[in-house]
């Protein structure tokens, strides 16, 4: 097994919105083979941060880093380096399962025999083969959110952005979307989710940070059994505007 | 190559979409009707045309009519310059402002994409429905050409004109596309920029004042030359202008748009 490296690094970023910072001086790492959960409450900055790490927003101040080369100087790392998965997985209603699996491969620099092999392969992962003729604008939530996550694995990036990828997923589904997650972390992806539900960080993720207006307040590994702590810890944030550092550390 | 991308799937949703099908079946059976009486009043004055040393031939009276009524008035039914006013922002609406109401906008970005490169992409993918739809229309006047002489200097030149006006037709409804937060918008803006290009000189005139201005801004002086077979540099660099300038407006906005989330 090869040893982590950092595949993504923010270097204090900062991104206002509205007149607010909706992300201020945020610094942190994650490792290949690493999933960070992001959790914080509505409007906390959760898929501000997920965007720009994306992409697809530009922060104010600050660097990115993806695999040591700066993001922000070099856009089209993107292209190879990041699956992204916004909240509402955006899809072109008129265009079919199969034909935004060849568009997003197209644009992520993938062409002929490797498109082709790429799009099987992501097709029999997610069980895409009996949805791949239908347009995505009859597709359910669900079946809407495997082709979004299908895009964003598509191209075998190092990391993988997902924000909120569990909403309106029923138990069966959510448990074939960590089933993904873990296969990627496991295949050496970083991978970074957003979400607002303790219970899908304890399950999901090896790593938590947590984010409150706009502020990273704890940044931590996270086991199983931790589920208490955690608890803890975001409504000691979320509620009283605590350290989340402080509170981790007497649980 | 990923200019490409985006034209190839630019391209593919236009395909899908009704409303590309539906415009071109529309404007193209009306062109039909539209060649049939060219031709018909070609023939019944053939007789007399054909004593007057240099007089009109087919393609003054047939091929370029076909593509603009500017020198022969009558304006129904519509040429190919008239109607492209119209169904140039019907099919530009979507292009930018369809992403945006779509929420696929930020894909683009975060494929590492350029702004330029997703406006350029676009465009280049209605400029060749709109070289497939003009080559259509010419169809109809080539298809007599066997039996007809045919001036194909001038057919050419009038050919130009009309492409560089569906040219610069689509490139302002593509920087419409992309300011207007919808369709419907975009679509107003581009056929209201589009007929006041189109008409300011006439209308200018009209009002009694001197025209000078307005005959260079307007689209119908450049397009007037090339319709009586005149092509001239300063012509062709103003469309290669409205082009340039449309495209960088709609390149700027999506930047700004990058920039500001």
């Amino acid at each position: 097994m090869t040893a982590p490296s950092t595949v993504l690094q923010l270097d204090h970023i900062t991104r206002h919105r509205a007149g607010r910072a909706a992300v201020a001086n945020l610094s942190l790492t994650l490792d290949s083979g690493q999933v960070l959960g992001l959790l914080g409450v509505n409007g906390a900055g959760k898929s501000t941060t997920l965007a720009m790490i994306a992409g697809a927003l530009t922060p104010d101040s600050g660097a990115i880093k993806l695999n040591g080369k700066d993001f922000l100087e070099h856009p089209e790392l993107a292209q190879r380096g990041i699956g992204w998965l916004p909240e509402r997985a955006p899809l072109w209603p008129e265009l079919t399962v199969l034909e935004h699996l060849d568009a997003h491969g197209r644009l992520r620099g993938l062409g002929g025999a490797a498109l082709a092999k790429a799009r099987q392969r992501i097709v029999e992962r997610l069980e895409l083969g009996s949805l791949s003729r239908r347009l995505a604008g009859v597709l359910s939530q669900g079946q809407r959110q495997r082709l979004g996550l299908a895009c964003a694995l598509l191209h075998e990036p190092s990391l993988l952005v997902l924000d909120e990828p569990a909403n309106a997923l029923d138990p069966v589904q959510v448990a074939a979307l960590r089933a993904v997650i873990r296969e990627q972390a496991a295949a050496g992806t970083a991978v970074i989710l957003s979400t607002h539900l303790l219970a899908e960080v304890t399950a999901a993720c090896d790593r938590v940070a947590i984010l409150h207006e706009g502020q990273l307040r704890y940044d931590g590994p996270i086991t199983d059994d931790d589920h208490k702590m955690l608890e803890q810890t975001f409504f000691d944030i979320a509620l009283r505007g605590g350290d989340g550092n402080d509170k981790a550390r007497a649980a | 190559m990923r200019v490409l991308a985006v034209t190839r799937l630019e391209l593919r949703r236009l395909i899908v979409r009704p409303l590309a099908w539906v415009l071109a079946a529309l404007t193209l059976a009306q062109l039909a009707w539209r060649f049939t009486l060219l031709l018909g009043g070609f023939l019944a004055g053939q007789i007399k045309l054909a004593a007057l040393p240099g007089g009109p031939g087919y393609t003054d009276l047939v091929g370029v009519p076909m593509l603009s009524s500017i020198l022969t008035g009558g304006i129904l039914p519509f040429g190919v310059v008239e109607l492209a006013l119209v169904i140039v922002p019907l099919l530009t609406m979507s292009s930018l402002a369809g992403e945006r109401s779509n929420g696929t906008l930020p894909l683009w970005f975060a494929a590492g994409l350029p702004a330029s490169r997703i406006v350029l992409g676009k465009y280049l993918a209605l400029m060749l429905w709109l070289v497939l739809w003009l080559a259509l229309a010419l169809a109809m006047p080539l298809s007599l050409s066997h039996g007809v002489t045919l001036d194909w200097g001038k057919l050419a030149a009038a050919s130009l004109g009309a492409l560089l006006t569906l040219a610069a037709l689509a490139a302002i409804g593509v920087a419409s596309s992309a300011y207007a937060s919808h369709a419907s918008i975009a679509a107003t803006i581009a056929l209201t920029v589009g007929l006041v290009l189109a008409g300011m000189n006439i209308a200018v005139q009209k009002a009694g004042a001197t025209s000078g201005v307005f005959n260079w801004l307007a689209l119908s002086g450049h397009l007037e030359d090339m319709l009586r077979g005149l092509v001239s540099l300063s012509d062709v660099a103003w469309f290669l202008l409205v082009i340039v300038v449309a495209l960088a407006l709609a390149t700027q906005r999506l930047a700004a748009e990058k920039e500001r989330g």
